[in-house]
């Protein structure tokens, strides 16, 4: 299988060696060691920013290459695992670097957009995507905009699907959103515009009106 | 100025400041082994309208539903397993995939069934004919009745079929023969997981099928010794109940021999399928 273009773009920021061992995997993945490389995608995702919102697009290749070689899934399975290590220890990464925790929260939830099984969503994630959105969405995380954009991106990308997957819980987080919105006072002006934007977002079909388009979206000319 | 007063405000104002209690509850290092279910659990905590139900993770994170298997019936998949308390993603995914695939194997069989019983071209008034393949279900709509369907009976089914087709055997044998070549009787089938069977019948179903694919083994030592395998396992076989179907097919017999090194176990075999297929008409009946 050919490494599209894409892919060769998100592997750039791994040395040589890596992204060596990547290549290899996405065209031979019975050839490599599946568990190391899940790791070293695991690994950067929680260090890159850009890498943790693409990466998903890597593992589903990978998936997919095994599942067709080997009918194995070695990879998804180790990556799976070390996801949820991850996630079980997000706490202590959130108190220890806000750019890790929103890293690592990007990260998974662009895993839950690529890797579907049989075209659907993995239901075993639905539960920790919403967890971590319910943490972006406290009072605590709200006040820093690094953690109000990453779950405004979350909304935007994976918002619908999640909502299908669970309406309830969907409908309890954006409960939480508007009451920060309305009550919370140590947000920031984009903050506030963030939090506005997604409400407004899911409100019209998790699409935005062409005038809201335009509200939030066109350069304004002084 | 907000038109509400504090009072009205302050249940919602609660219910966040609950949630954040919970989870610093939640987030706690634990050693409890199900973890998975008390950290997530706390989503549902709240009902619909958004208030809050009494919380079991608030006052002991560690203990939430250790009495239940699965705490919270979706937060791990229901199935019949293996269910351990602590389900790891990977585990978990697999049983989802091992679960839609089934439902979509079985969607598919159905219109298979359909199609065979009201063929596109031509409309056969069958009644009680064996033609089409599965003879015995299209004589009545191919309802739940007819066919297989509990869930944890299809899983486990599939997975002994698993294991039988993740086998070099296996590969061999279908690289060798292609699906249009197989001869009935003389190729081995994979079970059928959709026919009702009784569960004995289904394992020695599943044993016959992966002694026939020992014949595709790839050569390690010399056939003899292959052959003496298949010989033991047969002999078992013979002492076998009669009410058993040797065969997913309805109109094959059942395997007499499954390739050329079995022509010792042959003949022994000959009084057998007669047996076999008298059963068979019966039950077609």
């Amino acid at each position: 299988m050919e490494t599209s273009s894409k892919e060769e773009y998100t592997i750039q920021s791994f040395d040589l060696e890596t992204q060596k061992l990547l290549k290899t995997a996405l065209k031979d993945p019975g050839s490599v060691d599946l568990e190391k490389v899940s790791n070293v995608i695991v690994d950067q995702s929680l260090k890159d920013q850009i890498f943790s919102r693409e990466a998903g697009r890597i593992c589903y290749t990978i998936v997919q290459a095994e599942a067709k070689q080997t009918n194995g899934n070695v990879f998804r399975r180790n990556l799976l695992n070390r996801l949820q290590q991850e996630f079980k220890a997000r706490e202590e990464t959130r108190k220890r670097s806000t750019q890790e925790w929103v890293c690592l929260v990007s990260f998974i939830c662009n895993i839950f957009d690529y890797l579907k099984v049989n075209n659907m969503p993995m239901m075993a994630l639905v539960h920790p995507v919403y967890d971590c959105l319910f943490r972006l969405a406290q009072s605590d995380a709200l006040k820093n905009e690094e953690e109000v954009d990453c779950l405004v991106l979350q909304l935007h990308r994976i918002g619908d699907q999640l909502e299908k997957m669970n309406l309830q819980l969907m409908d309890e987080l954006f409960n939480l959103l508007r009451d920060g919105f309305l009550l919370q006072e140590d947000l920031s002006s984009m903050g506030h515009l963030l939090l506005l934007e997604i409400l407004e977002f899911r409100a019209g079909g998790w699409t935005l009106s062409e005038t809201a388009q335009k509200y939030y979206y066109s350069e304004v000319t002084d | 100025m907000l038109p509400y007063t504090e009072g009205h405000w302050r249940g919602l104002t609660y219910t966040r400041q609950q949630f954040v209690r919970e989870y610093e509850n939640d987030c706690k290092p634990d050693e409890n082994r199900n973890k998975g279910a008390s950290r997530w659990s706390h989503c549902r905590k709240r009902g619909a309208d958004g208030s809050l139900r009494k919380s079991h993770a608030v006052e002991e994170p560690g203990k939430c539903s250790q009495s239940s298997r699965r705490p919270e019936s979706f937060t791990t998949p229901e199935s019949e397993g293996p269910v351990s308390r602590v389900k790891n993603w990977g585990d978990e995914v697999e049983a989802e995939e091992m679960r839609s695939n089934v439902q979509r194997d079985m969607h598919r069989y159905r219109r298979r069934i359909l199609e065979a019983d009201f063929p596109q071209r031509d409309r056969k008034i069958s009644s009680g004919s064996s033609d089409s393949r599965d003879s015995r279900d299209s004589k009545e709509s191919p309802a739940k009745g007819d066919i297989e369907t509990d869930e944890a009976t299809l899983i486990r089914r599939q997975k002994q079929i698993n294991y039988g087709k993740n086998t070099l055997a296996y590969d061999g044998y279908i690289k060798e023969v292609p699906k249009h070549m197989r001869q009935p009787g003389v190729h081995p089938k994979t079970p059928n997981k959709f026919k009702k069977y009784s569960r004995r019948s289904w394992d020695q179903q599943i044993k016959l099928w992966r002694v026939k694919l020992h014949a595709w083994d790839p050569p390690a030592e010399e056939g003899s010794d292959v052959q003496q395998i298949e010989v033991i396992d047969l002999g078992e076989i013979m002492d076998f109940e009669l009410d058993v179907e040797c065969s997913a097919d309805t109109e094959s017999k059942c395997p007499t021999s499954s390739g050329a090194s079995l022509s010792l176990a042959k003949d022994s075999f000959t009084g057998t399928p007669k047996k076999m297929m008298k059963i068979e008409d019966t039950e077609m009946s």
